[in-house]
């Protein structure tokens, strides 16, 4: 398990780092989107969640999911566009598990990416979204998880 | 991108709206910033008659809609976090549109904070003793004066707040569905000793336009800013505005998140224990589990006075499986003198509303 100044960030991901977002292809062809460990550190415990509805299409960087933390509302843009095909209820029960697990229970929405090929070679993975997070981190003044 | 100067900063007065122009205005302004085709802004605003609900918030669990119809009082939902208020003519908004890099920091809490400590000292200057108070108030003597919230995309932050220049209690608690108890006479001085206007700490209301001047030189300290006055938006913006007004000037956008009534009901008890009687009462979000807002009156002693304030602000949005661990960790970092009163006597208080029959939802 790999982490960043503290944030567990997981080599096998793949990332937007810029917009602090992973996705993981399924096996089934499906995306699943959330947010990283360092946005929620940056966000504070996350108290709503409202995802796309699905069947919804959601180009690339734009917003697949409202989040609001202590009273900040934004949103949470995919890596890679696609048409919505599932959202999280259990995280629409307790949006707190975004922050508790991030890259597990706390997942925003799944996708079926509609040019994964395509979108998915520009994102970051392995030692290369490690540095990346590093450096966005040392640009934003982060001290650490 | 374009390069934007970040120490010369736009100061935008729009003047008295509607609410769906204001956050039409809004959404336009945070869009144009993460494009790169507004500057840092400073924008100062003012509602007609408005019941403004934070972004996740649902009408009808939050407003008491018989008496905001009967008032011609608008309905609008805002951009950023928090709960519903009442946005009166009187009172006056202030907004920072700005990036990351100017605040030095991603961290929000970290925003929040230098953003209301600046606007503290704004209004601190008018001859009151303002403070931040976490996570997002500001307040005189334990008294709230202004609250704000936040919104973001990208690196663009968009974060407002209010001023209660001078200020009517009794139609901020009837705008809000609260129960009728709270609108006692005893209620309604009791929610006075939270709130305060400027127009109460100084005996008369400061005119509009020495606020905005405070705030403002508060801010260009803040932020090391230079201002420069306009009143109108850019031609960028404009096409945003008028597309963000066609968008959330409408009952879709308002009532988007219609959840009933039903399923956030209000339930109150009353905890009697060695040290006194407490009164409790909460608004449970059902499906999840989770204290929407919690009240606590009574007869009991606790010092200093702004306790309970503080601990119904921090239990706001507490799982209820988390309500015990909370309370604890609020009494842990809290200076507090109780009479024969324990942190358990609150949870249990909290407890017996949680577990109590719902009042009936008035029609």
């Amino acid at each position: 398990m790999a982490d960043v100044r503290g944030c567990n960030v997981p080599e096998d991901l793949m990332y937007n780092v810029e917009n602090n977002v992973w996705a993981r292809r399924e096996a089934d062809g499906a995306v699943t989107v959330g947010l990283t460990s360092y946005a929620c550190s940056l966000a504070g415990q996350i108290v709503s969640y409202t995802p796309k509805k699905v069947g919804k299409s959601v180009k690339q960087d734009k917003s697949c999911a409202t989040v609001e933390s202590g009273k900040w509302v934004g949103p949470a843009k995919v890596p890679v566009a696609g048409e919505v095909t599932a959202v999280n209820e259990a995280v629409s029960g307790n949006p707190g598990l975004i922050n508790d697990d991030p890259y597990g229970e706390g997942w925003l929405v799944k996708l079926q990416p509609s040019d994964w090929e395509g979108e998915s070679g520009a994102l970051k993975t392995g030692a290369d979204a490690l540095a990346a997070f590093e450096a966005k981190m040392d640009a934003e003044g982060f001290e650490g998880c | 991108m374009t390069v934007r100067d970040p120490k010369q900063w736009r100061l935008l007065e729009t003047g008295l709206r509607r609410a769906a122009e204001n956050f039409a205005i809004d959404r336009a302004l945070l869009e144009s910033h993460q494009a790169g085709t507004s500057p840092h802004t400073l924008r100062f605003l003012r509602f007609h008659p408005s019941a403004l609900l934070g972004f996740h918030q649902n009408v009808e669990q939050e407003l008491n809609l018989d008496y905001i119809r009967a008032h011609d009082i608008d309905i609008q939902r805002r951009l950023t976090g928090g709960g519903a208020i009442y946005f009166a003519p009187e009172h006056l908004g202030w907004e920072l549109f700005l990036d990351k890099a100017v605040l030095g920091t991603a961290d929000m809490t970290v925003i929040a904070r230098r953003i209301c400590e600046a606007a503290a000292a704004g209004l601190s200057s008018l001859g009151v003793d303002a403070r931040f108070r976490p996570r997002n108030d500001i307040e005189v003597d334990g008294r709230k004066i202004s609250g704000t919230g936040g919104a973001f995309d990208g690196d663009s932050i968009l974060y407002q707040g209010t001023v209660l220049v001078a200020f009517d209690v009794e139609r901020m608690l009837r705008v809000l569905r609260i129960p009728a108890e709270k609108l006692s006479d005893k209620a309604i001085a009791s929610a006075g000793e939270r709130v305060v206007s400027l127009q109460g700490l100084l005996g008369s209301p400061p005119a509009l336009d020495t606020v905005r001047q405070a705030l403002a030189t508060a801010f260009g300290q803040a932020f090391g800013a230079l201002f420069e006055t306009e009143s109108q938006l850019n031609p960028a913006e404009l096409p945003l505005y008028e597309d963000a007004l066609a968008e959330i000037d409408c009952n879709d956008w308002i009532y988007q998140r219609n959840r009933p009534e039903t399923e956030a009901p209000m339930r109150e008890a009353i905890h009697r224990c060695r040290g006194g009687t407490l009164r409790c009462g909460v608004v449970l979000d059902e499906p999840r589990q989770r204290l929407n807002q919690v009240w606590i009156t009574g007869d009991f002693f606790a010092a200093p006075r702004r306790l309970v304030v503080d601990l119904e602000s921090a239990l706001r949005n507490t799982a209820l499986v988390d309500l015990e661990r909370n309370v604890g960790r609020f009494f842990d970092g809290y200076p507090v003198q109780m009479m024969m009163l324990g942190p358990d006597d609150f949870a249990a208080a909290i407890r017996s509303a949680v577990a109590s029959v719902p009042e009936p939802v008035d029609g």
